[in-house]
């Protein structure tokens, strides 16, 4: 499904991604980790040319995203994408939210839109809140409506930048439970995050990261529990004391 | 167009357009000056605790805002004489510029002055200063820095204002186009010339006013 | 005396009101052209290309930069030079409008630029194209820090529209300047002028005012 090949990226003349290797198979979960400023959120953020790399080839749903005559656009609106910030539209409703993009993208009518905007806003548990302004929400729920924006539009794959860690730690729980269903349902996923209970749970394999190096690649259990290289074992050493 | 364009007609009248540019600054740092002390007036009428006195600023303040500059200078030009009050040009455009740079002055004092924290003027209180003391030392030097950036902004639209005084047969910089135009027939040489020394004007008050507020910043921040 | 005068005023009153709607017209019309162009090239101003930005940059200077006068000389004057017949009332618009579009454009574009980029990102990923995203995303938060300031414009390109009077447009501050030399009662005639400029202009200036109000707390609520 996404398939990165030696793939590197610079700003400026800081080395940010160095030729990273990795594929990611269609329904596999997989969780990037590694310390601030290692590259995993530019590894993400590639994925759907939010960011743009100078060499290498990267492959989305076969698309060859290094081509830049490839038409993004479209291909966004497979990819759902979950941001830290939520960056919810404070302007519409959560309803709104939801269904900007089947609307104006996949064009469908508008009865059709709110039937299937209430029915992802009920999957992420918030059916009562259609109505309220992302202001009126909580940063658990907002990110829960940012979720139901993403699934919306059906995507193949969801990206998910850090969705937790913005928030008040009570109200992270709420976020990795509907990550949780959403992995178990089949969906292929790519998450940045420091969740190390969710790796466990449904993680298929975790990546390491640092410095632009993409360092281990295995499944959870290996990865916290016998990490193979130093760096890692001090990143896990961190978010445990954490 | 470049190949019609005649430098030697500029250079011929130059020594005028010079004239023009000294009349144009010292309009306009005259009235700029008389502004600020008409818009410190008519703030301290706006904010006045006598009903009567607010009253009058406002009327003034407003009445200012709401109509054309080239009106109100037309006003005193045809105005004054039915007074029986006869002035020069040159003074009467200056009383015009005063009096419309005065009102937006007033109002840009304001919003310094209410940019005051509320917590200074209590502090104030409680420390036993009295109104005019706590004018004097607390709110007063603190309005001013907020006040600086916008009273530049306001001396740019001064400067470009005066040459409205032209209309009035002012010998000023814009004057000096129309002095190209009537006696040469070349608007081209003429107002291309005026353009480019507003231009330089403009350049020298806009740097000033973006590096004071930039030193603002600074201040507010350390 | 002036009873005399004030009765002859009373009668000529319809080309007052024909000054009036002349005014409205030449400010309306430009109105509306410079909030396209200034969407436009605000967007543009706004936008990633460094080059576009840039020369639109220069462009706004120019206008900034230099005294509306010059710049209606310059159209009035210059274009006949180039073989462009222009009459009055269209060198008006086009000089009027390139004025206004330069000062909406700063504004669209800083409204735009208020707006935070995650926004843009956001509605980038859900596969929304590039003026979709503006459309449907950015424009509708822009316009909040964009409205108060693009009506204050408003009132300020009505007062402009006052200069037009230079090149012959027979709007309401030419009405007053035909006037006076019949009726010699300065005072009294631009009164009439200036209540009847600020008839249109005081509502919009309110109305500025409470969108700027109203903006303030709709930015809380956000």
């Amino acid at each position: 499904m996404i398939k990165f090949k030696d793939v590197n990226k610079w700003f400026g003349k800081l080395h940010v991604l160095k030729d990273v290797n990795l594929q990611v198979a269609a329904g596999e979960v997989v969780v990037i980790c590694g310390p601030s400023g290692s590259g995993k959120s530019t590894l993400i953020r590639c994925i759907n040319r939010l960011e743009k790399f100078q060499k290498g080839e990267l492959f989305v749903d076969n698309f060859p995203l290094h081509d830049h005559s490839t038409n993004i656009t479209n291909l966004r609106a497979e990819i759902g994408f979950v941001f830290q910030q939520f960056h919810l539209y404070p302007h519409m409703t959560a309803l709104e939210n939801v269904t900007l993009a089947p609307i104006n993208v996949r064009k469908i009518n508008k009865t059709d839109a709110v039937k299937l905007g209430h029915e992802k806003l009920a999957r992420v548990g918030l059916s009562d809140k259609a109505d309220s302004y992302p202001s009126q929400l909580s940063g658990g729920q907002q990110q829960r409506v940012a979720i139901a924006r993403g699934l919306a539009m059906s995507p193949k794959i969801m990206l998910f930048d850090e969705p937790t860690s913005a928030l008040d730690p009570e109200m992270i729980g709420e976020v990795l439970d509907v990550m949780v269903q959403l992995a178990r349902d089949g969906m292929t996923m790519c998450v940045v995050t420091h969740e190390m209970e969710f790796a466990r749970q449904v993680a298929h394999r975790v990546i390491f990261m640092d410095q632009g190096e993409l360092l281990e690649s295995g499944s959870p259990d290996q990865f916290f529990d016998n990490p193979r290289t130093d760096r890692a074992a001090v990143f896990i050493g961190k978010i445990l004391t954490h | 167009m470049i190949e019609g364009f005649n430098f030697r007609v500029i250079l011929e009248y130059m020594p005028l357009f010079l004239e023009g540019l000294r009349n144009t600054f010292l309009i306009s740092f005259a009235s700029i000056f008389l502004a600020i002390i008409t818009g410190i007036i008519a703030c301290a009428g706006r904010l006045s605790q006598w009903k009567v006195i607010r009253a009058i600023a406002i009327v003034y303040i407003e009445s200012i805002r709401s109509t054309p500059l080239l009106v109100q200078i037309y006003f005193f030009y045809f105005g004054l004489p039915t007074l029986g009050i006869r002035i020069p040009e040159l003074q009467t455009g200056i009383l015009a510029l005063m009096l419309n740079s005065g009102a937006y002055i007033a109002e840009i004092v304001r919003a310094g002055i209410t940019s005051v924290p509320n917590g200074q003027i209590e502090a104030g209180v409680s420390s036993g200063l009295s109104y005019y003391q706590r004018m004097r030392f607390l709110i007063l030097p603190q309005a001013l820095g907020v006040t600086i950036p916008p009273l530049l902004g306001q001396a740019i639209v001064l400067v470009k204002d005066s040459s409205l005084l032209s209309l009035i047969s002012v010998a000023e910089l814009t004057r000096c186009g129309q002095m190209l135009t009537s006696e040469r027939f070349m608007p081209t040489e003429g107002f291309f010339t005026v353009a480019f020394f507003y231009l330089c004007i403009y350049f020298c008050l806009h740097s000033l006013a973006t590096w004071s507020q930039k030193k603002l910043i600074f201040r507010e921040e350390y | 005396m002036i009873a005399h005068y004030l009765q002859r005023l009373v009668e000529i009153f319809p080309f007052f009101l024909k000054g009036l709607w002349m005014t409205v017209a030449v400010s309306g019309l430009s109105l509306i052209l410079s909030t396209i162009f200034g969407f436009l090239l605000g967007t543009l101003r706004a936008g990633n290309s460094r080059i576009l930005s840039g020369v639109i940059g220069i462009y706004v200077s120019f206008i900034r930069g230099t005294p509306f006068v010059v710049q209606i000389f310059i159209v009035f004057f210059i274009f006949p030079e180039w073989g462009i017949q222009l009459d009055a009332f269209p060198a008006a618009i086009i000089s009027l409008s390139v004025l206004g579009t330069a000062f909406l454009c700063e504004i669209v574009a800083g409204g735009i630029k208020a707006v935070e980029k995650g926004q843009w990102e956001a509605a980038a990923s859900s596969g929304l194209g590039p003026i979709q995203q503006l459309r449907l995303v950015i424009l509708p938060q822009a316009m909040q820090t964009i409205l108060p300031p693009l009506v204050g414009q408003y009132v300020l390109l009505i007062k402009d529209s006052s200069v037009v009077s230079v090149i012959g447009v027979i709007e309401l501050t030419r009405v007053g300047w035909m006037t006076v030399v019949r009726i010699p009662e300065g005072l009294m005639v631009f009164t009439l002028v200036g209540i009847l400029y600020f008839s249109i202009s005081y509502p919009l200036i309110r109305l500025s005012n409470n969108l700027e109000r109203r903006m303030a707390v709709e930015q809380v609520r956000l």
